[in-house]
């Protein structure tokens, strides 16, 4: 009799351990919901190809994350601490205590520390800068305005966000959506947000990724509304011959001159080119094919999972991820709006030389915006190549997103 | 540090200040969109500058070039006779035209970047040797080493 209790009593504490029994308790139905969420975006990534390479790791870490009792990821460590005083005197009140992260810290925590302390987002862009020619900016200088106009969805936003009554946080990690560049995205949302604030990392990931995806779904009709056939007509001649000396320099010149101006974008954009010039070097193939490939995968792995794990229920299901959602497609559109009119600018300027459609590809979603751009002049006249001219504006958004991200850091400061 | 320091100060934006001020909004954009702006176009002029300035290098001894092309021509044309008309070269049966034209294409072009002037013979199948299959195969699986 005695063992057949025990083994009750066994079998009934398990029960109560176990993740089942955490979604039974309070507001654990919420983490079924989250699970579901993460089975569509597992969905949208294999079946319908959405950016896998980065939904399918922050949709894993959303289903590791929402998990009962599974203690791989703990947003109360992640809060920040105020009034802590320094070592060189006065208080601080982001403080986030580390030690105790790693001491008690789950998988997912110490993974997110990358993420929090701003590691792998410049690693990737090491990745990208290995990754990128920037010859046909470097033939047509100009296409630096269409990358800066195309910014403009960033701070338009940011009315909405304030607008909508949010805090200058979360305003700026909405708006930094505009920007169609992941990475940076994390970068500056990872900043500026805290356990206060009503939306989390991964939800700004989840929709700039989303987003993204849906660039060729976006932008067309925008491009089609704001231009007209004759404009979308125009065949635009070959690029110029880059040498290899002035794309030596480019990187260089990049960041000494970005970071001399903001600061805060010198992560960023420093590794951004530092990983260009390694390719363009020409002498450090093994490094630059470590950093576009191997480097990158990891970083992408770690990134992936730890902000996917930021999802937690208490901060998806949320009006706020309501206003995040609808925010980042109007981020989104108006960036391309912003682009292509700068786009039509530029058409009158040189003489009708310029097809608008390339500014539309001032958004840094690289090079999936340059092939929109393609797309949609390829339909009025089908031997038109716009794809290189497109490029020119595609990697001046890399820069510029990276830009406008050291501006909203320096000036929303936390 | 940035242009946005005191800007930053002035507007003394917190994390968690709510209500953000129609005046704080209005800076936070158009200080925004004219450092992107004033920064990418200091890179335009930069880049225009160094194009220019490698453009003109590069066209000087383009131009270099041409000109001692021209005077090595001219004394080859004075001092040289008109070189003696090449004998046709012998082409095996069986070998096709496109192959000849190929490797008398390959031959001119190695012979220009050595600066030599080559002539071709004759073409024939060698004996024994590998398919051109199988040699692109061993040249592909022995690159890396």
């Amino acid at each position: 009799m005695g063992i057949i209790n025990s083994f009750l009593e066994t079998m009934a504490d398990l029960a109560a351990e176990s993740g089942f029994a955490g979604f039974i308790q309070d507001g654990g139905w919420k983490n079924i919901i989250m699970i579901l969420i993460s089975f569509l975006f597992m969905y949208l990534a294999i079946a319908k190809g959405f950016e896998p390479l980065l939904l399918l790791p922050i949709s894993f870490g959303m289903l590791l994350t929402n998990l009962p009792f599974a203690e791989m990821y703990h947003p109360e460590y992640w809060e920040y601490i105020e009034g802590v005083a320094e070592r060189g005197g006065g208080t601080n009140d982001h403080y986030i205590d580390y030690g105790r992260i790693l001491q008690h810290g789950g998988l997912l925590d110490i993974l997110y520390m990358g993420v929090k302390l701003q590691i792998y987002p410049p690693l990737i862009f090491l990745g990208i800068g290995a990754m990128t020619d920037f010859g046909p900016l470097i033939a047509n200088p100009k296409s630096f305005l269409l990358g800066a106009a195309a910014q403009g969805g960033i701070f338009f936003t940011f009315i909405g966000a304030a607008v909508l009554g949010m805090t200058a946080a979360e305003c700026g990690s909405i708006a930094i959506i505009g920007g169609a560049d992941g990475p940076t995205a994390i970068y500056v949302s990872s900043k500026l947000l805290s356990k206060t604030d009503s939306i989390g990392v991964g939800t700004i990931a989840l929709a700039a990724y989303t987003y993204m995806a849906l660039v060729p779904i976006i932008q067309p009709p925008i491009m089609r509304f704001l231009t007209t056939k004759k404009e979308r007509s125009v065949v635009m001649g070959q690029l110029r011959q880059v040498s290899k000396i002035e794309k030596l320099i480019f990187p260089i010149l990049v960041t000494v001159i970005i970071s001399l101006m903001v600061p805060s974008a010198a992560p960023l954009v420093g590794m951004l080119m530092f990983g260009n010039l390694l390719k363009e070097s020409g002498c450090c193939d093994r490094i630059a094919k470590t950093a576009q490939n191997e480097l990158m995968n990891i970083i992408t792995i770690f990134l992936g999972t730890s902000v996917g794990a930021t999802t937690r229920a208490d901060k998806i299901l949320t009006l706020s991820f309501g206003k995040v959602i609808l925010l980042g497609v109007i981020a989104f559109s108006i960036g391309t709006a912003c682009g292509v009119l700068l786009g039509k600018l530029m058409y009158l300027v040189s003489g009708k030389t310029i097809n608008p459609l390339i500014g539309s590809a001032g958004v840094s979603a690289v090079p999936m915006a340059a092939r929109v751009s393609q797309k949609v002049g390829q339909e009025e006249v089908p031997t038109n190549y716009l794809l290189m001219h497109a490029m020119g504006p595609n990697v001046a958004g890399v820069i510029g997103s990276a830009v406008a991200a050291g501006v909203l850091l320096s000036i929303v400061q936390v | 540090m940035s242009v946005n320091t005191d800007l930053a100060l002035w507007l003394l934006l917190k994390g968690t200040d709510k209500d953000l001020g129609a005046d704080t909004v209005a800076s936070v954009v158009i200080t925004g969109i004219c450092v992107v702006f004033i920064g990418l176009i200091i890179l335009i002029l930069c880049v225009n500058l160094y194009g220019a300035i490698f453009g003109a290098i590069n066209r000087r001894k383009a131009e270099k070039a041409k000109a001692e092309a021209e005077a090595a021509a001219k004394q080859t044309e004075q001092f040289s006779p008109k070189p003696p008309p090449q004998p046709e070269p012998v082409v095996e049966d069986g070998i096709e035209e496109e192959v000849v034209a190929v490797i008398a294409a390959a031959i001119a072009a190695m012979g220009a970047s050595s600066g030599k002037r080559l002539a071709l013979r004759s073409i024939r199948t060698a004996k024994g040797s590998r398919s051109a299959w199988a040699s692109a195969g061993i040249a592909e699986n022995t690159r890396p080493f």
